[in-house]
């Protein structure tokens, strides 16, 4: 394919340079104002705009949620002037806190769009707080006014009784009908601070972004800081120390467009043949080889992995294409981390770190359909603190590495405070479901008379697995919720372990508060027998605490798994239902003689409530 | 492999009425639609038959005795291209309550030496919820009359009904043992997406009761000195279905009319199942060719359904390479899921009811 070959002015003003993010809940609209930004300004036309441009990965456009950094470079006539405006994407939810810290740091200002329907949710607050803490100029949006429901005054007052805006800050808009659009861009170039910086200073470039390009190498996604860089330069990675040719400079706008050079205050695309990943870190300061900055810009603290789960091929001949798969994944998501584990019953794989569970599920989803390996994945664990008889402190991320209890003088494990915003009504099954999770209630705050922040102290474990969705279901999902952790406390806690035919499966080990074992045991039993398919043979499953077993169940044997008729017509037919029983099996991990779909794994979670 | 093609299947959609269970292609008896119908199916027949000797003939449907004497007449002038010099097997597929001295002669001297009936059961309640309304004498009655012309009889038995019972089943038999005829078919009901029984959310019986009923039967019919011989299919001794042994054995044949599917010079093919469609002579709507991959696995898949199994012999003659090279036999053998006995792999009896988990392993996809 060609491409277009545009040298794009060069922008000679820093002042007419404007850098900014979107903050918003998971729909509240961000993507497709995004898309009217980008229509107004004529980046592309309406006819050209497939709706959501800049969600260019196909899981993004599916769960409507963005996940990877993108950027769009935009030119806006404003009394005049010819400004730049940069508009650089953040990911909506908490897991990916991490992420919208390194694009807020790539800006001057912000836009908070609010659903004028649903208010502000915990998880924009706590994004909001993280941009404030950035010193960035925030212009706070009501969008969906278009709805009838909206509620204009109530997500109003929200907005100026919860974080101080005056009312005559606040910009309307409607996505869906673009009112309020120009009236935003304006604001956006009247409010937000130009960029600071100093071309004629040596090149800092922080490093805000990268993907793998298989054409083209690794993709670096920039701020310039300070300086300039230009095609034909030799670029050193100040953390890495490893140099490279700069073959390319881009923008997006968000069309590709290549330009010759990029200056303090402006965003772009470096392409230097890169090959080895590891050699570019995100966060990382990039400078000239031949006259080097004295020091890196402060880049970021990752977070750390909270959620920790075993990752296996289902084919064990994929576990080096599986390595690889996280290795290209790691690039732009240095939250991801991963060590290899081996499981008896599962063979070789990864023990994988995530920020939370949607961040899991996104990379085990990614994992599947972008490197096409399909996967066994073990119930998500907590990092726990063990303190063994001899006073030594072993962290532990998976259940079968646990050491003995004999060694064992106390298990803690991480807490977390909530903030859950609810409607007043909702208050009761709550309170419920956060004391069914171990939950210590700490107090409640009341935004206004029908809406209120719960603050609760609970064990992260407890929220690994289905919080989210329960939480959904009880407030009928009305709730938001968004956690910080507090630090670790010591539990009466246990491992347990299931049994099939006898033998324990140690990827169904699971560590549970001593209390709610039996309960544990009775319902994951239970769940197993509804999960594993009825096998050939009878299939006995136990949960123990060590040798003493607390629940049991029995998967009966299969007893009709034929096609009893089967006329000449039916041949193909037959064939047919064979593949499928096939593609149904090789998406079952053999373990011994049992066959056991993802569900199983997944099920230890279970509670007994369901 | 022989690609001789010995074989003709040939589809007759119409019914009189439609049982609730049947998802078979058919479609309401109309007199001037059949008369179309046999016209296109006289010209596909023409355009695709390439003179082979036929052994074997099965007409289906639908069913095929719901056609009046003259359309019957018009189907066997259409069917006299086939060279039928070295015929074995002619089977007509009968509704008990269209069977008729006339016809039955008719047939008779057209070659047809094979009736197959389907009677399912002769127990009201299940009659019912079939939606078919033939009564015991009645049956009774209309086989004694077949067995006047023919002594190569079929009929179809049907078990698994929402509660059933053994008892219900053992009644059936006892009435299937008086009929005396030569060969038996049993099916269990399934509930068909699209069939009427579906629609109106029937509750299957369950499997371990149906699991039962299907040894049962296998016992019951094993001591009147039917061989078992298929999963489905009981024959006295030499009353063997030919025909159907073409399918189980991976042969090649030809099929004509609505929604059939034959398989010539390595290629699967189904015809359409639209009657405006096949009526306008767009016969085939899909077509698939066996690699000898395909071929050997479903070599497999069918073969296996024959309770002797398959000779391993046989599959060397036919592929040139032997079965355990190209499958991992020993392992199932290990496992208990196949058994060998005279140079013949097959599965062993009390595995039956579960062939697919078996037959399964001989798919190779993606």
């Amino acid at each position: 394919m060609i491409r277009d070959i545009i040298i794009y002015g060069d922008v000679m003003n820093r002042q007419l340079i404007r850098n900014f993010s979107i903050i918003a809940h998971i729909d509240h609209g961000k993507s497709t104002l995004a898309d009217r930004i980008l229509e107004l300004t004529n980046a592309v036309s309406k006819r050209e705009a497939k709706a959501q441009i800049l969600d260019s990965m196909d899981i993004e456009r599916e769960r409507g949620i963005t996940i990877k950094l993108n950027t769009a470079s935009l030119k806006y006539n404003y009394k005049g002037e010819e400004y730049d405006l940069n508009l650089i994407d953040t990911p909506g939810h908490v897991d990916f806190t991490y992420e919208v810290s390194r694009s807020l740091a790539a800006c001057e200002g912000a836009l908070l769009v609010v659903d004028a329907a649903q208010g502000i949710e915990a998880q924009t607050l706590a994004n909001l707080y993280l941009a404030m803490e950035n010193d960035l100029v925030i212009i706070p949006v009501i969008n969906k006014i278009d709805l009838p429901n909206a509620d204009i005054p109530k997500v109003k007052k929200e907005l100026m009784d919860l974080i101080g805006f005056r009312e005559d800050e606040i910009i309307l808009t409607s996505a869906k009908t673009g009112e309020g659009i120009k009236e935003l861009v304006d604001a956006i170039v009247e409010r937000i601070p130009y960029p600071k910086g100093d071309d004629k200073a040596p090149l800092q470039a922080l490093i805000f972004d990268s993907v793998f390009d298989s054409y083209r190498g690794v993709v670096i996604s920039v701020r310039i800081v300070n300086g300039k860089v230009k095609v034909g330069d030799t670029i050193k990675m100040m953390e890495t120390n490893a140099t490279y040719l700069v073959v390319e400079i881009t923008i997006n706008t968000p069309k590709e467009v290549k330009k010759q050079e990029l200056v303090a205050g402006e965003v772009g695309f470096i392409f230097a043949s890169i090959k080895d990943i590891s050699d570019v870190k995100v966060g990382d300061t990039i400078t000239l080889a031949n006259n080097p900055a004295s020091n890196k810009l402060p880049g970021y603290k990752p977070m750390k992995s909270m959620v920790f789960c075993g990752v296996f091929p289902i084919e064990s001949s994929k576990f080096e294409d599986l390595r690889d798969a996280l290795g290209k994944l790691k690039l732009n998501d240095a939250s991801l981390v991963f060590e290899p584990e081996t499981s008896s019953a599962l063979g070789f794989g990864f023990r994988c770190g995530f920020l939370g569970l949607l961040h899991m599920d996104i990379i085990k989803e990614r994992i599947t359909r972008e490197f096409n390996i399909d996967l066994i994945t073990t119930a998500p664990s907590v990092v726990y603190e063990v303190v063994l008889t001899n006073k030594e402190v072993l962290m532990v991320d998976s259940p079968s590495k646990l050491p003995d209890k004999s060694k064992i003088s106390e298990i803690r494990e991480p807490y977390i405070k909530t903030n859950i915003f609810t409607p007043s009504e909702y208050i009761g099954p709550i309170m419920e479901l956060c004391q069914n999770k171990r939950g210590i209630y700490i107090n409640m705050d009341y935004i206004d008379p029908t809406r209120v922040n719960i603050h609760y102290e609970l064990p992260l474990s407890e929220i690994v697995y289905d919080f989210f969705d329960k939480l959904k279901s009880y407030t009928k999902g009305y709730a938001s919720f968004d956690y910080e952790i507090t630090g670790y406390k010591a539990s009466d806690l246990v491992k347990m372990d299931i049994l099939l035919n006898g033998e324990v499966i140690d990827a169904l080990s699971v560590i549970v508060h001593k209390d709610f074992a039996y309960n544990r045991g009775k319902a994951v039993v239970e769940k197993l027998r509804e999960v594993i398919p009825r096998q050939m043979f009878e299939v006995p499953i136990q949960a123990a605490l060590g040798n003493h077993v607390i629940a049991r169940s029995t998967i009966k044997a299969l007893r009709k798994d034929v096609l009893a008729k089967c006329y000449g017509g039916d041949i193909t037919r037959k064939r047919k239902l064979l593949e499928k029983q096939k593609e149904g099996k090789k998406k079952m991990k053999q373990i011994g003689s049992v066959e056991l779909p993802q569900e199983a794994f997944m099920s230890v979670l279970s509670m007994d409530d369901e | 492999m022989d690609n001789n093609i010995k074989a003709v299947y040939i589809h007759i959609p119409f019914c009189k009425h439609i049982c609730a269970y049947c998802d078979f292609c058919k479609m309401y008896y109309n007199e001037d639609l059949v008369d179309k119908y046999l016209d296109a199916l006289g010209q596909e027949i023409k355009n695709n038959y390439k003179d082979d000797k036929i052994e074997t003939i099965y007409i289906g449907g639908g069913s095929p005795s719901s056609l009046n004497m003259n359309q019957l007449d018009k189907l066997f002038t259409i069917l006299s291209i086939i060279d039928t010099s070295s015929l074995k097997e002619f089977t007509f597929e009968m509704n008990v309550k269209e069977i008729t001295k006339e016809k039955l002669i008719f047939l008779k001297e057209h070659l047809v030496n094979r009736i197959s009936i389907g009677i399912e059961t002769i127990n009201d309640k299940f009659l019912s919820l079939i939606e078919r309304s033939h009564t015991k004498k009645e049956v009774y009655d209309k086989v004694m009359l077949t067995k006047n012309y023919f002594t190569n009889i079929n009929v179809d038995f049907m078990y698994g009904f929402p509660n059933e019972t053994l008892e219900d089943v053992k009644n059936d038999l006892d009435f299937f043992k008086e009929l005396n005829v030569n060969h038996i078919s049993i099916y269990s009901l399934i509930l068909e997406e699209h069939t009427k029984l579906y629609i109106n959310k029937v509750k299957p019986l369950d499997d371990e009761v149906e699991s039962n009923m299907y040894f049962y039967i296998i016992d019951y019919l094993q001591k009147l000195k039917y061989n078992h011989y298929e999963i489905s299919n009981f024959a006295r001794a030499g009353y063997e279905s030919s025909h159907n042994l073409i399918y189980w054995n991976n042969d090649h044949y030809y099929g004509f009319g609505l929604s059939a599917s034959g398989y010539i010079n390595d290629i699967r093919y189904s015809n359409t199942r639209s009657i405006n469609n096949y009526l306008e002579g767009h016969y085939c709507i899909e077509k698939e060719i066996m690699t000898k991959e395909i071929t050997m696995e479903n070599e497999m898949i069918l073969g296996l359904r024959k309770i002797k199994g398959i000779s391993k012999q046989d599959f060397y003659r036919r592929y040139h390479i032997n079965v355990n090279e190209v499958f991992n036999i020993d392992e199932l053998l290990e496992k208990g899921l196949l058994e060998e006995k005279d140079g013949f792999i097959f599965i062993p009896l009390d595995k039956l009811y579960l062939s697919n988990s078996i037959l399964v392993n001989f798919i190779k996809i993606g």
